[in-house]
């Protein structure tokens, strides 16, 4: 690899040739580096001339696997691209399927999906505000992070028989229904979080630390935002009410109210409160879906056992907890997937960090690339 | 890194792209039924109108949501193609997905649509570590996911078909 610096800040100063520039590496193993990613820094003093992202440490092939599998055998695959909202990704990838077969999905299904999926996206959320207040110095609110989100990782367990990869999804429905047990703990939960978020508030938001190392800094603006197809809470931080759940709806979320939380600073604190105000949202989503909740089937009467789509290329959206996650697949008309482009959301998130990145101070590389919420294995699928 | 300046004013909504400013720079557009594809419009693209055709999108405001190729060679070995694909999409309103195909020889090098829109530059990068497809003009053209030193390119449908029982390249 070429140790060449890309690209050149246009300020004088921030020459990558001054005769006291240098590089720092942070990273892949780095506490706060979430997985795998390496920054290759130059700097000069404290500040960052040219941010180089160096990805591909967890690449473990997903698209190649795709095209050397039938659609059925790519299940197991879906919910370990982003292993964070797993849930989401499966049962994205069930619907992307069943738009291309044209299977009809029953009703109770389609609201154990979103229940199912919305908690996946408040645990996703939480686990981000426990680790990113503990990558700027606060200890005590991972613990009650994780708390929470461990009452969530159970009701999952219940249903789908694991705590993160969950293949719960099938063409047509999912593999288990819900029972009472699910959603008395589900209500249960819903009440106790409700609660909650008055308390990190207290804790968080209110902490004179963290706000100074969270606002004004790393500020993307709707403008850096599109260049580089950033979506998700970092786009709505920058005050863009893009969310694949309104702007093409999928599943049955045209039936729940609520609300795309924006900002309008972009900066690290902005982003903070639009996924504090998504928690709020998905819980509005998963209490109206627990008391919509309809009786009858979770799969189709006759299910499909052969998955052959016809010839072509389609591409389906869902918003997981990142951003706009997309499948463009493209069948040649037999059992084996053609093609299967995986559009994560995370990817493009971080390919603004060069631009983001460029003339801060090196003490907020943490604070910035921990507030975009990146999950390497979806980045490097 | 410079940005290059985007000549629409990102505070106001996105109108849709207006479709004929970029029928003149396809080869054909279509409007395909988005229940059914996903696509709204589907635009075949030559490979030296791919820079003109991102600058009028990235011009109504829309973004690069996703950038990708297909290797096509063995589906037509008499007339082998890799074919680049573009999807482009906007933030405001309902979703507009724009899908710009390109078939490109093997071996043929493609504009870069960087310089127009930031978000390719990781993108080519992936396709060119992917796929082994050049692209011109990029700034820094290199493998992102597989290793440096690598001396293939997985995508490929000749390279290592893994639960096929293939010796080679697995």
């Amino acid at each position: 690899m070429s140790d060449e610096p890309r690209g050149a800040s246009s300020d004088p100063e921030a020459d990558p040739t001054h005769p006291e520039a240098y590089v720092l590496n942070m990273g892949p193993q780095h506490p706060s580096m979430h997985g795998v990613l390496r920054l290759k820094l130059h700097m000069i003093g404290e500040e960052i001339v040219v941010a180089e992202p160096v990805i591909g440490y967890a690449h473990r092939a997903h698209e190649k696997m795709a095209e050397n599998r039938n659609y059925l055998m790519f299940l197991p695959n879906s919910s370990r691209i982003d292993y964070l909202s797993g849930m989401i990704y499966n049962i994205g990838y069930c619907q992307a399927v069943e738009k291309l077969l044209e299977i009809e999905v029953p009703e109770r299904a389609q609201y154990i999906r979103v229940i199912a999926c919305e908690l996946n996206r408040i645990a996703s959320h939480l686990l981000w505000i426990g680790t990113y207040v503990l990558d700027i110095g606060g200890v005590t609110p991972f613990l009650y992070c994780w708390d929470d989100r461990e009452q969530i990782l159970d009701l999952l367990d219940a249903i789908t028989g694991s705590r993160l990869t969950y293949s719960y999804g099938r063409f047509g429905g999912v593999t288990m229904d819900v029972d009472d047990a699910f959603l008395t703990g589900t209500r249960t939960f819903l009440e106790r979080m409700k609660s909650r978020l008055p308390e990190y508030d207290t804790l968080v938001r209110k902490n004179v630390i963290f706000i100074e190392r969270s606002r004004g800094v790393g500020i993307m603006d709707r403008q850096t935002c599109r260049a580089y197809g950033v979506t998700g809470p970092c786009l709505r931080a920058a005050g863009v009410a893009y969310d694949v759940r309104k702007s093409e709806p999928y599943g049955i979320y045209d039936r729940f109210d609520f609300a795309v939380p924006t900002e309008s600073a972009g900066d690290c604190l902005a982003r903070y409160d639009v996924r504090i105000r998504e928690i709020e949202e998905s819980l509005k989503i998963v209490t109206q879906a627990v008391r919509d909740l309809p009786a009858g089937p979770i799969m189709p009467d006759k299910p499909k056992k052969k998955f052959k789509p016809a010839e072509g290329a389609s591409y389906f959206a869902v918003e997981a907890a990142r951003g706009a996650f997309g499948m463009y697949l493209v069948s040649d008309g037999s059992e084996v997937p053609f093609k299967l482009k995986l559009r994560t959301p995370s990817f493009s998130n971080l390919s603004s960090m060069p631009k983001v990145l460029a003339g801060t101070m090196v003490a907020d590389t943490i604070a910035i690339v921990g507030s975009l919420d990146i999950v390497l294995p979806e980045i490097d699928r | 890194m410079s940005t290059p300046p985007l000549t629409s004013t990102d505070a106001a909504p996105a109108a849709p792209v207006d479709l004929a400013d970029l029928t003149p720079l396809a080869a054909s557009s279509t409007t395909t039924d988005p229940k059914r594809t996903g696509f709204h419009h589907h635009h075949v693209a030559l490979a030296p109108s791919l820079p003109e055709l991102a600058r009028v999108f990235t011009s109504a405001g829309y973004f690069l949501e996703m950038l990708t190729c297909e290797d096509r060679r063995l589906i037509t070995p008499a007339l082998p193609k890799m074919r680049l694909v573009q999807t482009w999409n906007r933030f405001d309103g309902p979703a507009d997905r724009h899908l710009v195909t390109c078939e490109l020889d093997p071996g043929q090098v493609a504009p870069s649509i960087t310089a127009v829109a930031p978000a390719a530059d990781w993108y080519e990068r992936e396709v060119f570590d992917m796929y082994g497809v050049r692209f011109a003009g990029h700034p820094d053209l290199r493998r992102i996911l597989l290793p440096d030193d690598s001396d293939f390119h997985a995508l490929l449908k000749d390279f290592g078909q893994m639960d096929r029982g293939s010796e080679e390249g697995t």
